[in-house]
């Protein structure tokens, strides 16, 4: 079972993610903290790293699986929230609700964000009577990701100095100064959305086969792929609206997932993904908050150092493959 | 099972491919859509399998027009096989062949006897049984073409339909995939349409022939009275002699 060496890794980095820092800790201190909720170890866990690491874990999750759903549902290695703009979408959104003061809860008002760049993206790419081809939608994606990211940018102009600095850390994918009540929200609604997915699992592996035979098997398929990348979308926005647009967490966890499982089912597949991607990010940040001696990195900077020659390598394999 | 077009206008991008068909598909039998690339056969099976709509008339099955059918019922009884399928990265012969069992299933309806039956039974009859557990990717073409056939066939409909099922494979594989096709038509009384490239096979096997020009319908009937060199000339602008098959005595095409 090599779904196990997946829960090794998660439990070896949420143990170093808890350790080490720009402050380490040994073992012990943890472990008294832990068992009797007293001294440094209970502070560290109790308020500091704990509820990080949890919402780390929980939003690197949910962006595993969206990225997991969006590249089977378009049968894309490179069709991911993140790739495809919809996680940007989300970010402005939020953006844009603190410059306007607009007070709503942030998990919806990531999704709207996200729903409204995934509309956008199907809108443009839609041609009367003709499928369209992923790689259409993902390129089409792209451009929208950089019309958001460019929106929230000039949005952070209009902020105070103090609000902008936290806005664009926010805006690169940061786990900084997170709380229980962010941790509760992801793995909450982490899990009804997990739950959601699952459930589509059986349609998913008829839709993975193709539309066409996937419609001679009986599958409704356009309103299938809305209610998945309705799915997919609400996975991503619930991953952003606590962790901002990390990028490539979505694009890389789907295969990276396999790569460590093994996993061939699909139901496996998607779990991996969800493990792989809380692996990430987790170890993401912990990278980025212990890199430079005195400065807190975001933890989006070390998963675009990781993610875009990622991204690199796969549209060379793409090109390769002739797919582009 | 009657499977028959009333008056079906076929078109994409405002060219019209087919124009006013009107053909039954014989019950129990093998049928086999012919005619020259770009004719429209393609367009043909997809619109018989209600993938694509319309532009005029009606495919009816069982009398009843298949847009107006819920697809999932409509996949209990017809399935189709399209050409050149794609199947997900590092997938076991066994795991796609289940999900031929997908219209017979709900999303939390257990894996049941029968499900595991149909499965067997298909796999035996493309006879790939002992590669169960083997990736798709290590197949040869002819084993992975008969694997996607044993994914329609577990869908246990008593009507296939299979678009080019034999276009990618050498001769040898062809005649497998025709062969067991027919048995399997023979045996149980799965009425098969398919569409073919190869005149000499497609006489053959087939106990119908629908054969297409650019022009619309050419010839439909049995294979010796559709194999005529008028109607090769028509369709194809090929002249030809056609012979006895020294073998089974269908018509053999012989261009000039």
């Amino acid at each position: 079972m090599r779904g196990l060496l997946l829960v090794v890794l998660l439990l070896g980095a949420t143990l170093a993610a808890l350790l080490l820092g720009q402050v380490s800790m040994p073992f012990s201190m943890l472990w008294e903290g832990l068992t009797t909720g007293q001294g440094p170890g209970a502070m560290v866990i109790g308020n500091i790293r704990g509820p990080r690491v949890l919402t780390g874990l929980g939003a690197g999750a949910v962006l595993g699986l969206s990225g997991a759903l969006f590249q089977t549902v378009l049968r894309n290695p490179l069709a991911a929230p993140d790739v495809m703009g919809f996680t940007s979408g989300a970010g402005l959104a939020i953006i844009a609700a603190i410059a306007f003061g607009f007070s709503a809860p942030m998990p919806l008002v990531a999704a709207a964000g996200g729903a409204v760049a995934a509309l956008l993206v199907a809108g443009l790419s839609w041609r009367p009577g003709h499928a369209t081809p992923p790689l259409t939608l993902i390129l089409v994606g792209l451009g929208i990701g950089f019309l958001c990211s460019a929106f929230s940018t000039f949005l952070m102009t209009l902020l105070p100095h103090a609000e902008a600095v936290e806005a664009q850390r926010w805006l690169t994918g940061s786990l900084a100064a997170r709380n229980w009540t962010h941790a509760a929200q992801v793995w909450g609604l982490g899990l009804v959305l997990v739950i959601a997915a699952l459930a589509q699992v059986r349609v998913l592996s008829a839709l993975e086969l193709g539309e066409e035979l996937a419609a001679g098997l009986g599958i409704g398929v356009e309103r299938v792929r809305w209610t998945l990348a309705a799915t997919g979308v609400l996975l991503a926005a619930a991953g952003v609206a606590v962790a901002g647009p990390v990028p490539f967490v979505a694009l890389m966890s789907g295969p990276l997932g396999q790569r460590i499982t093994g996993a061939r089912s699909l139901a496996g597949r998607l779990l991996s993904a969800a493990g792989a991607g809380a692996l990430v990010l987790v170890l993401a940040d912990l990278a980025a908050r212990g890199a430079v001696p005195g400065l807190q990195l975001p933890a989006g900077v070390t998963t675009g150092i990781l993610g875009a020659p990622y991204l690199l390598w796969r549209l060379s394999r793409e090109m390769e493959r002739g797919g582009l | 099972m009657s499977l028959r077009t009333e008056g079906l206008s076929l078109g994409y991008d405002r060219r019209s491919v087919i124009e006013g068909l009107d053909l039954e598909v014989p019950e129990g039998q093998m049928t086999a859509i012919l005619g020259p690339n770009g004719c429209g056969k393609s367009t043909l099976l997809k619109a018989l399998a209600r993938l694509i709509q319309p532009v005029a008339g009606r495919v009816l099955l069982d009398g009843t027009d298949v847009h107006r059918t819920n697809t999932r019922m409509l996949a209990r009884r017809m399935a189709i096989l399209p050409q050149a399928p794609v199947a997900p990265e590092g997938i076991s012969v066994g795991d796609l062949v289940r999900r031929g069992r997908t219209p017979w299933r709900g999303a939390l309806s257990p894996w049941r006897e029968a499900d595991a039956q149909a499965c067997a039974s298909a796999l035996e009859a493309v006879g790939l049984g002992e590669l169960e557990e083997r990736p798709l990717n290590e197949l040869s073409g002819g084993q992975r073409q008969r694997a996607w056939i044993a994914l329609v066939l577990a869908q246990t409909t008593p009507l296939l339909l299979l678009d080019e099922p034999t276009t990618f494979l050498d001769l040898v594989h062809q005649i497998e995939v025709l062969g067991l096709l027919r048995r399997r038509n023979r045996e149980t009384g799965l009425t098969v349409v398919s569409v073919l490239h190869d005149l000499n096979l497609a006489a053959r096997y087939s106990d119908q022939l629908v054969l297409l020009g650019r022009e619309g319908l050419v010839a439909v009937g049995a294979p010796a009275d559709v194999l005529v060199p008028e109607h090769l000339k028509t369709a194809f602008g090929l002249s030809a002699q056609v012979v006895p098959d020294p073998v089974t005595g269908t018509p053999m095409v012989i261009p000039l």
